[in-house]
């Protein structure tokens, strides 16, 4: 089938992300230990994150908080027991509107 | 001076707001406590919430709640690359509608403040307290202690507070779901003219099959007033095994597919969310709804029914709440909020509920949410049938034909096909 249209293009995760309101702590809810990272073999995180928060850089886990949608999908997964995982406090972090 | 008040609930989502409204309504003391800023900023859900439990609640439901369209077409489809098969059922009757969850719940707690009840925001409970014998008393907030003859847990699908007091163990994989959501602007008129909707009508569609790339789980589609929500749910524990790519990248497939993009592709994407859910509730069920002083209500209390075909959690979530808030009213006139008590006039009657029911009834739907090979075969067998059947260039076959030679290409063979269809409408 052809409809001679241009195919649609992926928006990249950092400007979906761009699309969501929040208001960001300056202190980070979740920490994540990455000696325990650096042994963990399948690194399901980088793949199941929603806001992509866990990425490979040069084989190494790099975390940032900010795009969190506080779906605690890397508390459960996380075969290494590494990531500590809490809510923002006072009203910090994702503002819903839409949702 | 200690504040203490009669019932204090933990989380103003749909459960904690009906706990707290009904308390509050039949005279208690009520302190409703959210983490988010304002009612509502926390909340996601896929997208239609049953309207029945909803009534019995609220009153004047249908005319004051934040209702965007009715559902009166339901579609299933099985996808197949960029191929489908669809199913489509429609009604004049609703039971359903769509709306967006922050806007349902923010009228919920605005009906619950009406009714009494003390909401404060932006304070993130860090435990819930028990005193030397074991019984819970109030709740801690960064030090903070306010005090409650009951308190009613709602914090959702990650149960921090019930883990740390040792209620429920952390949640595996096995037991809950990821969903992930896009909100899209398309307009009011070009939603009913693209899905053949009139004005406050709306559909729901279930999609499985490639949406997901084989992996067990499914798209949604609904169409609200103005915008559609769509996205992916995928259970974690076959995702972790299963998943080749990232799931932001697999909604954005979603979003652009050959057969469905072109419904959104003008609109604009206004928010992107995810959450998780507890994948089959009876599985994540906590082994007792109820100690000294504590009930567990909504998504905490394992209540979400999934059958594949539709998913009910938001007017599960009202009801456990609203029983919760009966069962407060009760025991605190009998003066009793022991642990026995407390089962006998809230777990016991929920258990019996015609949610726990349909949440036992439905349990098969495991086998071939477990099921990967369901996810992938059989979109694609359908599909291959309709083609065959469809797609014609020569001799017309008929449909048992087209059915033995799609079966063949896809290695199944028509004993097999026959066993697994006995065995998904037995389970079903």
């Amino acid at each position: 089938m052809s409809t001679g249209e241009a195919k649609p293009k992926l928006i990249r995760v950092e400007d979906l992300l761009q699309r969501t309101v929040y208001d960001v702590d300056h202190r980070a809810h979740i920490v994540v230990d990455s000696e325990k990272c650096a042994k963990c073999p399948k690194k399901p995180c980088t793949y199941l994150c929603p806001a992509s928060c866990y990425v490979l850089v040069d084989d190494r886990i790099v975390f940032s908080y900010e795009g969190c949608l506080e779906c605690g999908t890397c508390r459960v997964i996380c075969p290494m027991d590494a990531i500590s995982w809490n809510f923002p406090v006072s009203g910090k972090g994702v503002q819903y509107r839409f949702s | 001076m200690e504040t203490k008040f009669d019932v204090i609930v933990v989380g103003a989502g749909p459960a904690g707001a009906s706990a707290a409204y009904t308390a509050a309504k039949r005279g208690l003391k009520v302190l409703l406590v959210e983490r988010g800023r304002g009612a509502g900023s926390k909340q996601v859900f896929g997208g239609r919430v049953y309207a029945a439990p909803l009534r019995e609640i609220y009153e004047g439901f249908d005319k004051e709640a934040p209702i965007h369209r009715w559902v009166r077409k339901e579609r299933v489809s099985l996808v197949d690359g960029n191929r489908m098969v669809t199913v489509e059922y429609e009604s004049d009757q609703a039971a359903s509608f769509t709306t967006y969850l922050t806007q349902l719940t923010s009228w919920m707690v605005d009906r619950a403040v009406n009714a009494g009840a003390v909401f404060v925001d932006e304070v993130r409970v860090d435990s819930i307290l028990r005193d030397g014998s074991g019984r819970v008393v109030g709740i801690d907030s960064g030090g903070e202690r306010v005090y409650a003859d009951i308190v009613i847990d709602a914090e959702g699908v990650n149960r921090l507070l019930l883990e740390k007091l040792g209620l429920v163990e952390k949640t595996r994989p096995s037991q809950v779901a990821l969903g992930v959501k896009e909100v899209i602007k398309i307009g009011e008129d070009k939603i009913n003219e693209r899905f053949s909707v009139a004005p406050g009508e709306g559909v729901s569609w279930v999609l499985v099959g490639a949406v997901t790339g084989g992996m067990p789980g499914g798209a949604f589609i609904y169409t609200n007033k103005d915008t559609v929500s769509i996205g992916l749910v995928v259970y974690l524990e076959t995702a972790v095994e299963m998943v080749e790519e990232p799931i932001h990248v697999m909604v954005e497939k979603l979003r652009t597919h050959p057969a469905l993009g072109r419904l959104w592709a003008d609109g604009d994407v206004m928010e992107y969310a995810a959450r998780l859910t507890p994948e089959s509730g009876y599985r994540y069920m906590p082994r007792k709804l109820a100690a000294h002083g504590l009930m567990v209500v909504g998504d905490a209390a394992g209540l979400l029914l999934n059958t594949g075909y539709t998913f009910r959690g938001v007017d599960y979530a009202a009801l456990s709440g609203h029983m919760a808030g009966e069962a407060a009213v009760k025991a605190l006139e009998q003066g009793d909020v022991g642990e026995e008590n407390l089962r006998s006039l809230y777990e016991k009657p929920l258990l019996e509920s015609f949610m726990v029911r349909d949440l036992r009834r439905h349990r098969g739907i495991e086998w071939f949410m477990s099921n990967p090979e369901f996810f992938k075969k059989y979109p694609a067998l359908a599909a291959g049938v309709a083609s065959k059947l469809f797609d014609l260039e020569g001799e017309a076959p008929t449909l048992l034909d087209a059915l033995r030679s799609s079966a063949k290409e896809h290695g199944l063979s028509m004993f097999r096909l026959a066993m697994d269809m006995f065995r998904v409408v037995r389970k079903l």
